[in-house]
C-alpha cells in the first residue's frame, strides 16, 4: 500500500476504530490521536516534495482496471496545502468539540469527512475524485442533520440534495469528456492531468465544460447556485461550520482548477469575462446579503460566498500571482473563517442565541472572546499584517493584469466587507445591551478554547507577516498551472 | 426433430432446472405429511437453490445447434441472479402449508429455462412457466388482506397473460418471416421488426416499464415483503435477459432505438411517482419501476452498439447490485415493522441495527458512491454517453436526482428525526431477527460491490 492511500485511509479507518472504546470519553481521546497523527503523516510526507518545479512531487498508481480507469493518486503544491488544512482543521474540530456530549459517531463523521477530503485533493483518476467527490456528501449530511441546530434536518436535505444536483451535471461532464477524448484520440483515459478538452468537438465543448462548471460551481459557490449554503452553515453545529467552510468550499475552486486548466484551459481562456463576472457578483452579492443579516452564523456563511469570489477571481487571471494569491487566499479563509465560526459557536454555546442584537458589552465580560473576534473580523476584511491582506492583494494584482474592470469589484468587496463586518462586531461586542440580551450568560473563553484561537491567530500573523515559506510551496505549482495553457496567452 | 425428454433431461445444461423440479416436487410431497417440520421444508428449498448455483458451474457454454437448448455465458450468469435473488423469500417467506416453495422454486426453474433457451418457443415456455407460481404466490394473503391480493394476483394474471399473447403473436411472425424458431439474428425487414417490437412489448411488460408497468405497484404492495423482494429482482432479472434475447434478433429494429428512451422515462416516471407514495411498500415499488427504467437504458444502449453478448457486463453488474440492495429493503419492512412513511419516524433510536442497514440500502438505491448502487448506474450512464445516447441518460440523472427525494427522505425520517411516542412496533432490537441479518447480508454485499468492483470484473470474465 501506498504512502498517500495512507493518508487518506488512515482517517477512514479511524472512523471505525472509534466506535471500538464503546460509551465514555474515550472515542474523542481515539478522534484526536488519529487527527493528530494524520496532521503529522501529512506534513512528514509532502514536506519533502513542497518546493519543487512545480510538478507532481508525490505519485502513487495502482494497476488499470478497464477502459482507462485506474487508482491514481498524486500530490502537487496545490494538493498539498489543501491537505495540510484540511488535516489541520479536522484538528481543530475535534478539539473544539471537546466539551461536547456527543457519541462515537460524531467523532467517526468528521474522521470520514477528513478522509473523504483529503481524497478528493489527492486524486488524480476522475472516478477516483468523483467517488471522494460524493464520498464527502455522507459524513457532512449526518454532522448538520444530527448535531447540528433548529433547523438542521431541512439544511441538510437542501446541502445534500443542492450538492448531489451538481454533482450529477459533474459526472455527465467526465463521462462526455473521457468518451469524446476516446474518440478522438483512441485511448481510454481518466487521468485529469491528460485528458484534452480540445478533442470534444467544439459544438459540445461548451456544454461538457457548463456541466463541469455548474457542478463545481455548486460547491465553490458560485452565485445562483449558492443557496445551499447559508442554511447549511447555519444550522451546521460550530465544528462542521468550520470543516464546511474551511475545506468543503475550497473543493469547488480546486476541481475547477484542475480540469478548468488542464483539459478545458482554452476553452476556459476564453469564457474568461464571464467567470469572472461571476466572481463578482460573489463578491458584491456575497457582501451586501453579509450586510442585512441578523444572524452573525448567516452573516459569516454570505462573507464566504464573497471571500470565495476573490478566490475565483484571482485564480481565473491566470497569472502566476493570481494563481498563488488565489490559493493562498483559499488557506486564508480556511483559518479566518474557522475562527470566526468557532467564536459564534462559543457564543452559542454559552448564550444559546446568535442574533447581532442578543449581545452588547462582551468586551468586560469575555475579553479574550473579544479580542480573537476582533483579530480574526481584521483578518477577514483584510488589513494589512493578517493573512487576508496578502491573499486579497495578490488576487487582485493578478486580475488586474488581465480584466481591470474586476478589479474594481474586488476593491468594492474589500470595503464591503469592512461594512458589514465591522458594524456587527461593535454592536456584539461593544454596544448597549438590549433588553433580550443574554451578554450576562457569556463567561470568557476556555483554556483549550483559548489554546487553539491561539494557534490559529498565530499562523494568521504569520501568513501575514512573512508569507514566503508558505507560497514557496505554492508558487511553484501556481506557475505550472499559469504555464499550462496551450494558447500563448499569458504575462 | 425435438429429441425425448431423456436426453434432454440428460444435458448438464439443464442440471440446475433438475435439481430444482426435484426439490419442488419433494417439498410439495413431504409437505403434505402434516408431521413434516416446516424449518426442514425451509431447508430443502434454501439448500435446492445453492445447489442449483453450483452446478452452474458444470454446465458449461455450449450447445450450439441444439434445437431448443443453448446455453451461452450470458444465460449462466443470469441463472445464477435468479437463484440468488430467491433466497432472502425462500429463507423468510411466512407461510402455513407446503405450497409455497414449490411455487418459489417453480418459479425460478422456469427462469432458468428462459435463460437456457435457444428457441423462441422454450423461451416462451419459459416466460409461462416463472409466472404461473408468481400468480399464485402473489395470490395468497398478504399485508393489505385476503381482497387485495386477489385483485393484485388477478391483474397480475391478466396482464401476464396479454404479454403472452403478445409475445405469441410476435412468435409467429417471426416464424412467417424466417421459417425457424431459433434464436438468432435474423434479417431486417418490416414484418421482423414488427415482430420484435411485439416480443419486446412482452418484455417490457415483465420489466415494468413505463406505459405497462401498472400491475407493478398493486402487486408489489399486496404480497409479503419477501416475496415482493423476489419479484424485484429474480423477475426482473428475468424480464430483463428476455430483453436483452429479444432485442439481439434485429439490434436495429425500432424496439432497440426505442429502448433507450422509454427507459429514461421510466425512470423518471417512477421516481416522481415515488416521492408521492405514504405506503412504503407502494413506494418501493415504484422506486422499482424507476430503477428497471434504468436496466432498459441499458439494455438500449447495448443493442445500440451491436448487442454483442460481452458487453450485457453493465447490465449484470446493476442486476447483481440491484438483487443486494432490493431484497434488503424490502425485507427491512418487515425487519422494522415499519408499513406506512410516519413508522420510520426515529426509528434509529428505536431499532438502530434495521435502520443502519435500511440507510445503507437507501444510500445504495439512490446511487451514491462509494456503494455498488453508484457504480451500478455509472456503468449503464456510461454505456449510454458511449453509444451517443445524452439526453436518455441525462434523464436517468435527473430521476436518480428525484429518486433521492424518497431514499434520503427515508434516511431523514429515520436517523436526524427524535423518536415519536406512537409507532412502537418492531422495538425488539435486542433479540436476533433472521430479517435483520438479511438486511445486513445485503447491505453488506450492496456496499462491498461499491468498495470492491474489481472483483466482480474477474468474476464477470470468466463467465462472460
Amino acid at each position: 500500500m501506498g504512502w498517500l492511500t495512507l493518508l487518506w485511509l488512515a482517517p477512514a479507518l479511524g472512523g471505525f476504530l472509534v466506535f471500538a472504546p464503546g460509551k465514555g470519553r474515550a472515542p474523542r481521546w481515539v478522534a484526536l490521536a488519529v487527527s493528530l497523527g494524520v496532521l503529522a503523516y501529512s506534513f512528514w510526507l509532502l514536506a519533502p516534495y513542497a518546493p519543487g518545479e512545480g510538478g507532481w512531487g508525490l505519485e502513487e498508481s495502482g494497476a488499470p482496471w478497464l477502459f482507462g480507469i485506474q487508482y491514481h493518486l498524486a500530490a502537487d503544491g496545490l494538493s498539498m496545502v489543501l491537505c495540510w488544512l484540511t488535516a489541520f482543521l479536522t484538528v481543530v474540530c475535534v478539539l473544539s468539540s471537546w466539551e461536547k456530549e456527543v457519541p462515537a459517531g460524531y467523532w467517526a463523521a468528521f474522521l470520514f469527512l477528513e478522509a473523504a477530503v483529503l481524497g478528493v485533493f489527492l486524486a488524480r483518476d476522475l472516478l477516483v475524485f468523483y467517488i471522494f467527490w460524493e464520498a464527502v456528501l455522507l459524513p457532512m449530511f449526518f454532522i448538520i442533520g444530527v448535531w447540528g441546530s433548529d433547523g438542521r434536518r431541512k439544511a441538510a436535505v437542501k446541502f445534500f440534495l443542492f450538492t448531489f444536483f451538481g454533482s450529477l451535471f459533474l459526472l455527465l461532464g467526465i463521462l462526455c469528456l473521457v468518451t469524446f477524448h476516446h474518440a478522438a484520440t483512441g485511448t481510454w483515459t481518466w487521468d485529469m492531468a491528460r485528458l484534452d478538452g480540445n478533442s470534444v468537438p467544439p459544438s459540445a465543448a461548451i456544454w461538457v465544460l457548463a456541466c463541469l462548471l455548474i457542478g463545481f460551481g455548486v460547491k465553490v459557490p458560485l452565485v445562483p447556485l449558492h443557496t445551499w449554503l447559508p442554511d447549511a452553515h447555519t444550522e451546521a453545529p460550530a465544528a462542521g461550520s468550520v470543516m464546511l467552510a474551511g475545506v468543503l468550499l475550497k473543493m469547488g475552486l480546486y476541481g475547477i482548477m484542475r480540469l478548468g486548466f488542464g483539459a478545458f484551459s482554452d476553452l476556459t481562456w476564453q469564457i474568461l469575462p464571464w467567470l469572472a463576472a461571476l466572481a463578482a457578483v460573489n463578491i458584491i452579492y456575497g457582501s451586501v446579503c453579509a450586510a442585512v443579516q441578523d444572524d452573525l452564523k448567516r452573516l459569516i456563511a454570505y462573507s464566504s460566498v464573497a471571500h470565495l469570489g476573490f478566490c475565483v477571481l484571482g485564480v481565473l487571471s491566470r497569472t502566476p500571482e493570481g494563481l498563488a494569491g488565489g490559493t493562498l487566499q483559499m488557506v486564508n479563509h480556511g483559518l479566518t473563517t474557522g475562527a470566526l465560526f468557532l467564536l459564534v459557536g462559543a457564543l452559542y454555546e454559552r448564550g444559546h442565541k446568535r442574533g447581532v442584537g442578543d449581545f452588547g458589552d462582551l468586551v468586560d465580560r469575555a475579553p479574550w472572546l473579544s479580542v480573537c473576534f476582533a483579530i480574526s473580523v481584521l483578518a477577514s476584511i483584510g488589513v494589512p499584517g493578517l493573512n487576508g491582506f496578502v491573499g486579497e492583494f495578490m488576487c487582485l494584482a493578478g486580475i488586474t493584469r488581465v480584466i481591470p474592470v474586476f478589479a474594481l469589484a474586488g476593491a468594492a468587496g474589500i470595503v464591503l466587507s469592512a461594512a458589514y463586518s465591522l458594524p456587527a462586531y461593535q454592536r456584539v461586542f461593544w454596544g448597549e445591551p438590549g433588553p433580550s440580551s443574554v451578554s450576562a450568560k457569556i463567561s470568557d473563553l476556555g483554556a483549550l478554547d483559548k489554546a487553539v484561537l491561539g494557534v490559529l491567530l498565530a499562523l494568521m500573523f504569520w501568513i501575514g507577516l512573512c508569507p514566503g515559506p508558505l507560497l514557496a510551496v505554492i508558487e511553484p505549482a501556481a506557475a505550472a498551472l499559469a504555464r499550462a495553457p496551450s494558447l500563448g496567452v499569458q504575462p | 426433430m425435438i429429441p425425448s425428454v431423456w436426453a434432454v433431461l440428460g444435458l448438464p445444461a439443464l442440471w440446475p432446472q433438475a435439481t430444482l423440479a426435484a426439490a419442488a416436487l419433494f417439498t410439495l410431497g413431504a409437505g403434505m405429511f402434516p408431521g413434516f417440520s416446516r424449518p426442514a421444508l425451509r431447508l430443502v428449498t434454501v439448500a435446492a437453490l445453492l445447489a442449483a448455483v453450483f452446478q452452474l458451474r458444470l454446465a458449461a457454454p455450449g450447445l450450439a445447434g441444439h434445437p431448443l437448448i443453448s446455453l451461452d455465458g450470458l444465460g449462466l450468469a443470469w441463472q445464477g441472479l435468479f437463484c440468488l435473488g430467491a433466497l432472502p423469500a425462500a429463507l423468510l417467506l411466512d407461510w402455513d402449508d407446503e405450497v409455497p416453495p414449490a411455487l418459489l422454486l417453480g418459479s425460478v426453474l422456469g427462469m432458468g429455462l428462459l435463460a437456457a433457451s435457444g428457441n423462441l418457443l422454450l423461451l416462451f415456455i419459459g416466460l409461462e412457466f416463472m409466472s404461473l407460481p408468481a400468480y399464485s404466490l402473489v395470490a395468497r394473503p398478504g399485508p393489505r388482506g385476503e381482497r387485495a391480493s386477489l385483485e393484485a394476483a388477478v391483474k397480475y394474471f391478466f396482464a401476464g397473460g396479454l404479454a403472452g399473447a403478445l409475445f405469441l403473436l410476435g412468435m409467429a411472425l417471426h416464424y412467417h418471416q424466417t421459417g425457424s424458431l431459433l434464436l438468432v439474428r435474423a434479417v431486417d425487414g418490416p414484418l421482423e421488426r414488427a415482430a420484435v417490437a411485439l416480443m419486446g412489448a412482452a418484455a417490457l411488460f415483465k420489466v415494468g416499464a413505463f406505459p405497462l408497468h401498472f400491475w407493478l405497484p398493486d402487486v408489489y404492495e399486496s404480497t409479503q415483503s419477501d416475496l415482493a423482494g423476489f419479484l424485484s429482482t429474480s423477475m426482473k432479472a428475468a424480464g430483463v435477459f428476455l430483453l436483452l434475447r429479444i432485442a439481439s434478433i434485429l439490434p436495429a429494429s425500432p424496439l432497440a432505438a426505442a429502448l433507450p428512451w422509454m427507459g429514461a422515462a421510466t425512470a423518471l416516471f417512477g421516481a416522481l411517482l415515488a416521492l408521492r407514495q405514504t405506503r412504503l411498500q407502494r413506494l418501493l415499488a415504484y422506486s422499482s419501476i424507476s430503477h428497471a427504467g434504468n436496466l432498459v437504458l441499458g439494455v438500449g444502449a447495448w443493442a445500440a452498439q451491436g448487442a454483442m453478448p460481452e458487453a450485457a457486463a453493465p447490465v449484470f453488474f446493476y442486476l447483481t447490485a440491484y438483487l443486494f440492495m432490493s431484497n434488503g429493503i424490502f425485507v427491512f419492512l418487515k425487519a422494522a415493522g415499519v408499513a406506512e412513511w410516519n413508522d420510520l419516524k426515529g426509528l434509529g433510536a428505536r431499532n438502530p441495527g434495521a435502520a443502519a442497514g435500511a440507510a445503507a440500502l437507501a444510500f445504495c438505491l439512490a446511487g451514491i458512491p462509494p456503494t455498488g448502487g453508484f457504480f451500478a448506474k455509472f456503468f449503464v450512464w456510461w454505456e449510454a454517453v458511449k453509444a451517443g445516447l445524452y439526453f436518455p441518460a441525462a434523464v436517468a440523472a435527473l430521476a436518480s436526482l428525484t429518486a433521492l427525494g424518497y431514499y434520503l427522505g427515508m434516511v431523514r425520517e429515520m436517523w436526524l428525526e427524535p423518536a415519536s411516542a406512537g409507532a412502537a412496533r418492531g422495538d425488539d432490537s435486542d433479540e436476533f431477527s433472521p430479517e435483520r441479518a438479511v438486511v445486513w447480508a445485503c447491505a453488506a454485499g450492496a456496499v462491498l460491490l461499491g468498495l470492491a468492483p474489481w472483483i466482480f470484473k474477474g468474476l464477470l470474465g470468466r463467465i462472460l
